[in-house]
């Protein structure tokens, strides 16, 4: 009873998020916020996958990130591209920078990997800000077309008169959008933790020794990982390319990186849905202190203060995140829940 | 029919000769006992057999196949794929993980979906995993650890982690099976669980080598012996004639002790 009550609060809740955007009092502002969550609950996602599910601490996140917006960017600045098409072709580009980057250095070790990730992130940065033929560099690349969801060479086809063609205008349409990525994004993450692959990078995350025993190569694997980390994180840039419309390098500063590391830490390493609550608090918590601060006389970097003094609070009370990964309660795979029964009554 | 000939392999870490032209057969569906005192090398003799260390020189050669293959400077992995799998000294588990889901990682070079087959959770890729878990829980059942199967690897008592670790190995189907000291710290009940588990295990036609401080044990499972002494082999034969030789006696007890 207990839990259904608490089911039932939270698909309450789930319909109330969902429906909040069709309503007239709907806050423009509000809903910004929201699809900006959604974005940083991609990325957090994505991110876990490197330091949550391999043990890896990757400090260069945000370059993959860049990477997706400049894809998604360029592409719909020199080529028009639709979204639809975009988005799985900045994911490959991420993908294969992921390759690129990690199949050399992935067979280094702890601070090691850290420190070449972190320079790859600002090696990003320094090439949006200084190939200047390419991205405009420091004047950024204004001018990318919103969404456009466009059936019109179908619908004129059926009816000349039906024009089949909208264009996203306003936070709503992001919003469902945004909904939409985060739901696929989960559902992706949820079916690569419960498989052969998970298992994988679990192991090398507990025992790389032991994982390679077990048959599994491991600079394979943590490619294979890196790759779709970096694939998860240019969806979430080129998503934001096409929602913000205007793109510059100092979107991608390393401070990035730690906010997203900050998010997973928060919620749990290792654990994908504690993420979206991780990021969830932090950025809520940035736009409390937007206001918060110049009201104090301060300026708004010293959020990052803010930022420091919850890990240093996490690293004491809570060191395993808000939701701490537990291999004994993440299972919902029939096949598991079959066994349990067969096991329970012999 | 040997399933594995060592000849001549030395192993060199620096100035330290830690083997050092060591040669022995493995007979097919034996259990073979590796003894000698502390630094003897046996536990690196076992890294150079699953591709953990590469040595320095000489040959490994593995039946597989009805193939002999020579492994030296395969990876551990690679290795595994071909049917040798090992348990460690001190013992190597994924201990955030259910005692389930470490047998079923040890089923992972035996099968094949990808990413792909992860997200379209294709119908190859639902058989696949039902397979691997029938699989896992007949090796944990006859380890008799399928009670535990959805507790966390880490909780075990010494002795559970020990069964779960071999538990693991067999199921990556091995030819050949390396139990490095796998009755260390267990008590004399455990032990003897231990030993019809290795006897069971070899009336698989799984080849077993043993390596194991507790004499009473390794005597009383294995018909044949090796004896390592400062990365050198003192001896080899039976336990009634290693047990008896005086090389062997000197190895473990100092000089004099022999003729005493």
């Amino acid at each position: 009873m207990n839990i259904n009550l608490k089911d039932a609060l939270k698909y309450l809740l789930l319909a109330a998020v969902l429906i909040y955007p069709l309503f007239s009092f709907a806050n423009e502002y509000f809903l910004h916020v929201m699809v900006l969550i959604m974005v940083y609950m991609v990325l957090a996602m994505g991110l876990n996958i490197v330091p949550g599910f391999c043990g890896l601490l990757d400090l260069g996140y945000v370059g993959f990130y860049g990477i997706g917006a400049y894809t998604a960017g360029l592409l719909t600045i020199h080529f028009g591209l639709s979204f639809w098409v975009i988005v799985p072709l900045a994911a490959l580009n991420g993908a294969i920078w992921g390759i690129l980057l990690g199949a050399p250095t992935l067979r280094l070790t702890g601070d090691y990997f850290a420190i070449v990730t972190f320079g790859f992130s600002e090696l990003v940065v320094l090439f949006l800000t200084n190939e200047i033929w390419l991205t405009r560099g420091p004047l950024g690349l204004p001018g990318i077309d919103p969404v456009i969801i466009d059936f019109s060479w179908f619908s004129t086809l059926i009816n000349p008169e039906w024009d089949w063609y909208w264009e996203f205008i306003g936070p709503q349409p992001y919003f469902y959008l945004g909904l939409f990525m985060v739901a696929l994004v989960y559902v992706i993450m949820g079916r690569m933790e419960d498989s052969r692959l998970g298992r994988a990078w679990f192991a090398i995350r507990e025992d790389s020794i032991a994982a390679s025993s077990c048959g599994i190569n491991l600079l394979t694997y943590k490619v294979i990982g890196f790759a779709i980390s970096a694939a998860i994180g240019a969806v979430a840039g080129a998503f934001l390319a096409r929602w913000t419309m205007f793109l510059s390098p100092d979107m991608f500063k390393f401070w990035e990186s730690f906010l997203i590391l900050c998010m997973v830490v928060l919620g749990g390493l290792g654990n994908f849905k504690g993420s979206l609550v991780g990021a969830a608090i932090l950025i809520a918590l940035g736009e409390v202190l937007r206001i918060i601060l110049p009201a104090l006389n301060l300026p708004t970097e010293t959020r990052f203060l803010a930022y420091g003094l919850i890990m240093v609070l996490m690293m004491r009370f809570r060191p395993m995140g808000f939701f701490p990964s537990i291999a004994t309660q993440s299972q919902k795979n029939p096949i598991l829940i079959k066994l349990k029964k067969e096991l329970g009554s012999s | 029919m040997n399933i594995l000939d060592i000849v001549g392999i030395n192993m060199r870490f620096g100035g330290l000769m830690a083997l050092a032209d060591i040669s022995f057969n493995v007979v097919k569906g034996e259990i073979l006992g590796l003894i000698g005192p502390n630094g003897a090398g046996k536990s690196t003799m076992f890294n150079c057999i699953s591709g953990v260390l590469k040595p320095t020189s000489g040959d490994m050669l593995f039946e597989t196949g009805n193939r002999k293959i020579r492994i030296n400077g395969y990876k551990p992995e690679k290795m595994t794929y071909l049917g040798v799998a090992r348990t460690f000294q001190n013992v190597r588990l994924f201990s955030a993980l259910t005692v389930l889901d470490n047998v079923r990682i040890g089923r992972h070079c035996r099968t094949r979906s990808n990413f792909f087959g992860a997200v379209l959770r294709t119908r190859s890729q639902k058989e696949e995993e039902q397979r691997i878990v029938d699989e896992s829980i007949n090796w944990l059942k006859f380890v008799g650890l399928d009670k535990f199967a959805f507790l966390t690897a880490g909780g075990l008592s010494y002795g559970f982690q020990r069964k779960l670790e071999i538990a693991r190995s067999l199921a990556t189907d091995p030819s050949l099976l390396l139990l490095d000291e796998p009755a260390a710290g267990m008590n004399p009940k455990e032990t003897k669980s231990l030993v019809e588990l290795i006897h069971s295990i070899s009336d698989l036609g799984i080849t077993v080598i043993l390596i194991e401080h507790d004499m009473k044990l390794v005597m009383g499972i294995c018909k044949r012996l090796v004896v390592l002494d400062h990365g050198v082999m003192i001896a080899q034969g039976g336990p009634r004639a290693i047990r008896e030789n005086p090389k062997v006696i000197e190895a473990y007890l100092g000089r004099g002790a022999a003729d005493a």
